[in-house]
């Protein structure tokens, strides 16, 4: 592993306290650790002018087209050609989960979240946020100033993961609330009922979006590190199940595995981005797996 | 079932442990968060039902455990009685002791019988108190339980061996009558014995066998006292071919020498108790010595032959010279009797068909009379010479193929016989007309009144003696079946009607018919045969009796004839445990006799007419027995051991089992063993080490499990 991948170790990246370095540092890292930029070319360029509108933002008027021909124009930038992304984390009560008790799920997805909106508002992507637990219960309109960085990542800091999900519900609302294609990249471990949050991708792709899914799980959700006689209990309902977890760890690894599988078989199917990742996984897969997909869109 | 510590059986009260602990607090597993129940809930109910079966397969590991443990501790063991008893419950036991005489074998200076008082002197110090004890001898008599422990160890200490023991497994049936009736729980018979083979017969042991399997809370301990490997010589039985014979003939007495465990020069030498001459006292005067060389386990026969004995009854014993370890079987007694020369008379008609010297040579053969060795002296007359004849001086007369009688010879037959003579018939071809045969003279003599001749033209009619318990066959029992009668085919023979009263056959014929016929007269007897004895083999013979290799005929005739006389019927000698019969010299009225038995001891007895019969109750001593009485000259009698109460060959312990059945019976040689078994048959079988080996296959199988289902 190189010098960079090691630093970008969730473990490594949780010492930083303040997630604006925090994010710094997972994208720089990431940058550093690459020999060439595939996403080379990317800035901020003027491609054409086209009429005002009403509904357009007034800053973007050409004050010296509308001096030379009296009409209000606006700018069109390379900028324009981005595509609005939504952070959408999942604020359940399952996402403050760590078997370790070192990064935990919500941690994990934070970190990569502030990683992505630091990257995105670099390039002059419009970033907004979603979080969401049984429905979205904060929001942050999408922006591509620099100033964005700074609510987005208070925000973030702010959220604590508590209450019960319904990740489903959360995503049908979020489609109603997005009115242009963006770019939904959301943060889960998507626990619950598979058909209604595969239906709510499906809807979210149906209306245009590009959905990119981070499925965020423990390192102990994924290898069942448990032995002899455990009482598992539910963070969010409280229930207790009972196991000889020597025995069943094949059991769970198959229907962990199972799950993983069918959910990437169908967000492929939907064109779905679908990253599965859990906290013992280094930060830069998740980026990688965002720079192809904008890539993809420019 | 018993325990050793009773008290510790209330450990198993801990078996409640293990289920309080499942129970309530039944240890709980760790608890972990863990979000992702979902995929477990899915895939759980199966395992969850395992998860159960485990944990109460645990818990039966546990309580077993526990149980098993606490159960091993208490000392468990099982009686086969089926009963809950304590060791030192009162028992109901009967001891009892092999008293035959082959229980004095000596060995290390003690007998066997004083062995055995030893060993059961010690056992009754270990029966527990108030239990009931009994003690029996293989001798005949009443048995009850002994009124309390001292009594019973003076009744063991007064035991004594005895010529005339039952078979120890009769014993072992009243033994086991007794503790039956007795309300003890627990029963015990201790069975003292050499284990000789001659104290169990089969048909003994064929009543007790079903009598041991049918007990229940009986335990029959085999106490073993004899010597696994005994030396002895010994005599077997002693034979006398007659006991009464004439002074002419010669005294054969014969027995064996049989060597048990040992071999080498064994002496033997006949006495008779008679007049020293020297000094005139009666003692043991030795007339003969035979030097045996016997290997361990062989036999030999040995024959004494004496001659020149003068008139009278005579006493003697064969015995080892010497001392052994059995003296029992060294010395055998015998009496005999000797007599002048029997006067026969032979009446025979003339006839081309009848050869009387058959019979004379068969009585009194040519080499005998030159040699003065004949017993009986022989006169042949004709037929018509009877009349004038005076038949006192004869002791019997043989009427040789006679031809029809007058009445008045008949009358003078009648009168003869009943004085206490004997006449032989031998019916032929001149009994014809037959009339004669049927007059009522005749009717008083005759077995059966004469009927027809019957042919019987293809030999297959014989001779065919079917119980030959009459002293005519005596001879014939000793072959055993061996006599060739088809060998001596009857072709003609007379066919009788019904028989007399106090008539009756010794001799049948093959198809049935009567050969032999015997019927008493007033103090004689007559015998009839219904085919002649003279018949000439050359003119169509009535049988072939005579011919070719005719020992049958001779001993035949022989033996007829000493019946007719007094020599056949008369028993000297007897074995323990017979009546003994001796016929008196008829007298009007009672007369007393006085008999002294060979340990001097004297006791009367009478006989009465008109049996004049000596009979004795079987007596219990061997020895020469004489009996006295006034007037007359001393008499007597012998009594011999049966030589199987003193076989010292053994049964093995195999035998035992398959005889008495292992389990009903177990076998000690000491006292060790006799302690062991008595705790295992009072106490049963300990089943500690089954106990605790279960219990570590318990402890294993639990640490397995557990380790399993608790790891961590």
């Amino acid at each position: 592993m190189s010098l960079v991948a090691k630093y970008l170790k969730p473990e490594v990246v949780r010492q930083i306290r303040r997630l604006d370095l925090r994010a710094k540092f997972i994208v720089r890292g990431f940058f550093q650790g690459l020999h060439r930029s595939p996403f080379h070319g990317f800035s901020v360029e003027f491609s054409e002018h086209r009429k005002y509108t009403p509904g357009d933002d007034p800053k973007d008027i050409d004050w010296i087209v509308y001096a030379k021909t009296d009409k209000y124009y606006v700018k069109k930038f390379e900028a324009e050609t981005n595509i609005t992304g939504y952070l959408t984390l999942d604020l359940s009560r399952s996402m403050a989960y760590t078997y370790r008790q070192e990064v935990s799920k919500w941690e994990y997805a934070i970190s990569l979240a502030a990683a992505l909106c630091y990257l995105m508002i670099q390039q002059q992507d419009p970033v907004g946020l979603f979080a969401f637990d049984e429905k979205v219960r904060s929001s942050l309109r999408p922006k591509s100033k620099r100033t964005q960085l700074g609510d987005v990542l208070s925000l973030l800091a702010r959220l604590q993961p508590t209450g019960r999900t319904d990740v489903a519900a959360s995503l049908t609302q979020i489609a109603g609330m997005l009115r242009h294609a963006s770019l939904v990249m959301v943060f889960s471990d998507l626990l619950g009922p598979l058909e209604p949050i595969l239906e709510a991708f499906y809807r979210l792709r149906h209306r245009g979006h590009d959905v990119i899914v981070f499925h965020i799980l423990d390192e102990a959700e994924v290898r069942f590190p448990f032995d002899g006689l455990v009482e598992l209990e539910d963070p969010e309902t409280g229930q207790l199940v009972e196991v000889d977890a020597s025995d069943f760890r094949p059991t769970y690894l198959e229907e962990i595995q199972q799950f993983r599988e069918s959910l990437g078989r169908e967000c492929a199917r939907a064109k779905i981005d679908y990253v599965p990742l859990d906290t013992s996984m280094p930060f830069d897969r998740a980026l990688s797996e965002y720079l192809i997909n904008r890539s993809q869109r420019s | 079932m018993t325990f050793l510590n009773v008290s510790l059986v209330a450990g198993t009260v801990f078996i409640a442990l293990p289920i309080i602990l499942h129970l309530l607090l039944r240890r709980r597993p760790r608890r972990v968060e863990f979000p992702a129940i979902q995929f477990v809930r899915q895939r759980q109910l199966p395992q969850k039902r395992r998860l159960r079966i485990r944990h109460w397969l645990l818990l039966a590991l546990r309580v077993g455990l526990i149980g098993l443990l606490s159960l091993a501790l208490a000392r468990p063991s099982v009686i086969f009685s089926g009963d809950w008893v304590l060791q030192e419950e009162p028992v109901a036991a009967a001891l009892v002791f092999d008293t035959s005489v082959r229980m004095e074998y000596r060995h290390e200076n003690q007998t066997r019988l004083e062995a055995a008082k030893q060993l059961a002197t010690w056992l009754l110090a270990e029966l527990p108190q108030q239990s009931e004890i009994a003690v029996l001898s293989s001798r005949a008599g009443p048995v009850a339980f002994e009124v309390d422990r001292a009594s019973a160890r003076e009744r063991i200490r007064r035991l004594e061996s005895s010529a005339d023991s039952q078979p120890l497994p009769t014993a072992i049936s009243r033994a086991l009558e007794l503790v039956q009736q007795s309300q003890q729980r627990l029963r015990e018979i201790y069975i003292f014995t050499d284990l000789a083979r001659s104290a169990w017969p089969s048909q003994s042991l064929a009543q007790l066998r079903p009598q041991l399997e049918k007990a229940f809370g009986l335990s029959v301990y085999l106490v073993d006292v004899g010597v696994p490997e005994p030396k002895d010589f010994g005599l077997g039985g002693l034979e006398l071919p007659r006991q009464i014979l004439s002074s002419r003939g010669t005294l054969i007495v014969q027995t064996q020498v049989e060597a048990t465990g040992v071999g080498g020069a064994c002496p033997v030498q006949l006495e008779l108790w008679e007049e020293d001459p020297k000094t005139g006292q009666r003692s043991w005067q030795k007339r003969e010595e035979k030097l045996c060389q016997l290997q361990p386990g062989q036999k030999e026969q040995v024959v004494f032959r004496l001659r020149g004995l003068s008139a009278g009854v005579h006493q003697g014993q064969v015995r080892i010279v010497g001392g052994d370890a059995l003296p029992a079987n060294d010395v055998r007694y015998f009496t005999f009797e000797v007599k002048p020369p029997w006067q026969l008379l032979l009446v025979a008609p003339d006839s081309v068909h009848l050869v009387p010297a058959f019979v004379t040579e068969a009585l009194a053969p040519r080499e005998f009379r030159l040699t003065g060795q004949a017993r009986y002296d022989c006169r042949l007359i004709r037929q018509e010479e009877l009349s004038a004849v005076d038949l006192s001086q004869y002791a019997a007369l043989f009427l040789l193929d006679p031809q029809p009688l007058e009445d008045a010879l008949w009358q003078k037959l009648v009168s003869y016989v009943a004085d206490g003579h004997g006449l032989a018939i031998c019916l032929g071809r001149n009994a014809q007309p037959m009339d004669s045969f049927l007059t009522p003279a005749a009717q008083t003599l005759l077995p059966a009144p004469l009927q027809m001749q019957v042919r019987r033209p293809d030999y297959d009619t014989y001779l065919a003696p079917a119980d030959r318990q009459h002293p005519i066959l005596g001879e014939f029992r000793r072959l055993s079946g061996s006599v060739p009668w088809d060998a001596f085919p009857v072709l003609c023979y007379w066919q009788l009607g019904e028989l007399a009263k106090g008539a009756s056959v010794i001799i049948p014929y093959t198809d049935g018919g009567p050969a032999l016929l015997e019927r008493v007269v007033g103090k004689g007897r007559v015998l009839m045969i219904t085919t002649p004895l003279t018949d000439h083999t050359n003119q169509e013979p009535w049988n072939l009796l005579p011919t070719g290799d005719a020992w049958p005929y001779l001993i035949l005739v022989n033996e007829m004839a000493a019946y007719l006389v007094g020599a056949a019927e008369q028993q000297l000698n007897y074995t323990v445990g017979q009546t003994v019969v001796m016929k008196a010299e008829a007298t009007a009225g009672r007369r007393s006799f006085v008999i002294t038995a060979p340990d001097g001891m004297t006791f009367t007895a009478q006989a009465e007419a008109p049996a004049n019969q000596l009979v004795l109750t079987p007596p219990a001593v061997p020895g020469n027995y004489r009996v006295h009485s006034g007037g007359s000259p001393d008499t007597g009698f012998s009594v011999n051991l049966p030589p199987e109460h003193t076989r010292l060959d053994r049964l093995t312990p195999e035998e035992i089992d398959q005889l008495l059945g292992a389990k009903n019976v177990r076998l000690a040689r000491s006292q060790q063993e006799i302690n062991r078994h008595v705790s295992l048959g009072r106490v049963g079988q300990e089943l500690f080490p089954f106990l605790i080996g279960l219990v570590a296959c318990l402890w294993g199988v639990e640490l397995l499990v557990a380790n399993r289902f608790y790891k961590d």
